[in-house]
């Protein structure tokens, strides 16, 4: 019925546009509540990602005057190594902390869907680091992976090797990934969890009196009934990880060290326009970004976007 | 009949075993998620030679709670917890005006290309703030948003996501209600103020939680906007304190627990509308 009326609006029969009429009156309506979400959206949002095109194909500092180079932002970027570092632990990062947090999500979200007791209070615990501020999270990390921290406390009681997190470039980003993990995984469990509510009882029911196991159930209804879901997760992790910057950011005291170990896109966006001065760089950058976020999303789409026919 | 018996006897004990693996999964998962706040407290409460005893120790001996004073006295942290306040109360209040009049027109109002706004709207919907930044950076430089709350509340007064929110809110709404205000020739706005918004009262505070946590939250936006640490809100203000107190860590604790206390609390008021808020944008 909504969509009928849209459709009608979108292409009236007949234009009357006298000021006064009910039709016109009720288009003035329209564009005058969407207005200012218009104006907002395009000056903060829609604008600078315009903008930032713009912006790539001139050599400035904020300070002199632009001048326009043409590509060459880009082929510069091209032969930055520290631009490849950063791709690379960029893709490293969404690789490992995506499929990571999607598997923990599930699995929880379906120990959750068991009926437990204390359901509400185990949502609660897990809903709630994806809530607290990025940066007491990290600060309180910090503290943790500190080299006599209580993290290395604990691996050396179990004979394990506790290295020094934050200040070795092995393990920094390891480190980082572990944090954003456990940060994020409650979320995307309550989401998981709504998914599997949505799914009629019956079909369990019917499983069950075929003498499924518990294991197949899930293979057979959970998993393929759930892929609406699963997409809208994978997808918002993959744009939510691509764009990490306040962990490497606070970890890392701004510098992306140690030896560019945890320098993101992101934060190397940041330090080309606030330590390197060359906005330029920063703007290409975030043209790539763009590009490769979009490539992203499309590929996921075709692998779990399609709709399953039941 | 004896078989299937058995068969359900079996099925029982196996039920009962997988309950309790299961429970015990989601303990251990539930303290994992707990330990680092719990942490975080006990070292707030200790003094420094105490914290950074190796083998740590859990349990203050003796508790310390003038940490929380001392931090008071060192950073002005009094201020950036009212710039947080500040700057997350008008932003919610912000978002909850425009957010549902938008969310209204997309959902209930006729005008032509409504189509083409609501496409644009959820596009916005793929575009994070960080990444943005740099060209954000500039335009607020130019429109003389730097350093002060202007440029650290417009750029967050509306979210796709909020509009999308109130959409499907206003959408789920009965058409004949406000046909019967059109024949009492009522306007378009008074039937958003006073017909259709009082009842979408649930996805508003769903909304309004959202918003405020994800402000109060924010990181990065403070990071550029603000330069004055009279301006700083709280996250960004303990960031930079850690920048330059990074020994002390009882103290720094404390400034983290002072900044997630608060969140601590609205949320266990309002979970049931934030979980809900999740589950919602989540799936459609």
């Amino acid at each position: 019925m909504q969509r009928s009326a849209a459709a009608r609006g979108a292409i009236p029969p007949r234009r009357v546009r006298v000021p006064g009429s009910g039709r016109w009156r009720e288009a003035r309506a329209g564009y005058l509540f969407l207005l200012p979400s218009v104006v907002l959206l395009f000056v903060f949002v829609a604008g600078p990602a315009l903008y930032a095109f713009y912006l790539s194909l001139f050599s400035w500092n904020l300070l002199n005057h632009m001048h326009f180079v043409g590509l060459a932002n880009f082929s510069g970027l091209w032969h930055l190594p520290l631009f490849w570092t950063a791709v690379g632990n960029t893709a490293l990062f969404a690789g490992v902390v995506v499929p990571t947090q999607t598997l923990i999500a599930l699995g929880i979200a379906a120990l959750m869907n068991q009926h437990l007791p204390a359901r509400g209070f185990f949502r609660l615990a897990f809903f709630f680091p994806a809530i607290s501020s990025s940066a007491a999270i990290s600060i309180i990390f910090m503290w943790i992976y500190n080299k006599f921290g209580i993290l290395n406390s604990l691996l050396t009681s179990l004979h394990l090797y506790g290295p020094n997190w934050l200040a070795n470039p092995v393990y920094a980003l390891k480190a980082i990934m572990i944090m954003n993990i456990w940060t994020t995984s409650g979320y995307f469990m309550v989401v998981f969890l709504a998914g599997l509510q949505s799914i009629p009882r019956e079909l369990y029911e019917a499983a069950a009196i075929d003498g499924a196991a518990a294991w197949q159930t899930f293979r057979a209804i959970t998993v393929p009934l759930l892929r609406p879901t699963t997409f809208f997760i994978v997808v918002m992790g993959v744009i939510g990880t691509l764009q990490m910057f306040d962990q490497s950011f606070i970890l890392s005291q701004g510098t992306g060290g140690p030896l560019h170990s945890t320098t993101t896109i992101v934060l190397l966006v940041y330090q080309f326009i606030f330590s390197y001065g060359k906005v330029g760089f920063g703007a290409a950058a975030t043209v790539l970004l763009f590009v490769f976020t979009l490539l992203v999303t499309l590929g996921i789409n075709r692998w779990l976007g399609a709709a399953t026919e039941y | 009949m004896e078989r299937g018996r058995a068969v359900i006897a079996r099925r029982t004990a196996t039920w009962w075993i997988s309950r309790g693996l299961y429970l015990a999964i989601l303990t251990g998962g539930a303290l994992l998620m707990f330990v680092p706040f719990a942490w975080s407290l006990s070292t707030s409460l200790k003094g420094l030679g105490q914290a950074m005893t190796y083998p740590p120790v859990w349990w203050p001996h003796p508790f310390q709670a003038s940490n929380y004073v001392k931090i008071w006295h060192i950073v002005p942290i009094g201020q950036w917890f009212i710039n947080s306040v500040l700057v997350a109360s008008a932003v919610t209040a912000a978002n909850l005006i425009f957010d549902s009049l938008g969310g209204y027109a997309l959902a209930r109002v006729r005008f032509p290309g409504k189509k083409f706004w609501y496409m644009g709207i959820v596009a916005m919907l793929m575009i994070p703030f960080q990444a943005v930044m740099l060209p954000l950076y500039i335009v607020m430089k130019d429109l003389g948003l730097l350093d002060n709350y202007g440029g650290l509340i417009a750029p967050v007064a509306v979210s796709a996501m909020g509009i999308f929110l109130m959409r499907q809110a206003f959408l789920a709404l009965p058409s004949e209600l406000e046909d019967a205000a059109r024949i009492d020739g009522a306007g378009r706005f008074r039937m958003f103020w006073q017909l259709s918004l009082p009842l979408v009262t649930p996805t508003l505070l769903t909304l309004a939680l959202m918003i405020f946590l994800s402000s109060w939250n924010n990181f990065l936006l403070p990071l550029l906007v603000a330069n004055r640490a009279s301006l700083w809100t709280l996250p960004l203000g303990i960031v930079m304190f850690q920048q330059e107190y990074f020994v002390n860590w009882p103290y720094l604790m404390a400034a983290a627990v002072l900044a997630t206390l608060p969140i601590a609390l609205v949320f266990l008021v309002f979970q049931r509308w934030f979980i809900r808020g999740v589950a919602t944008t989540g799936l459609k």
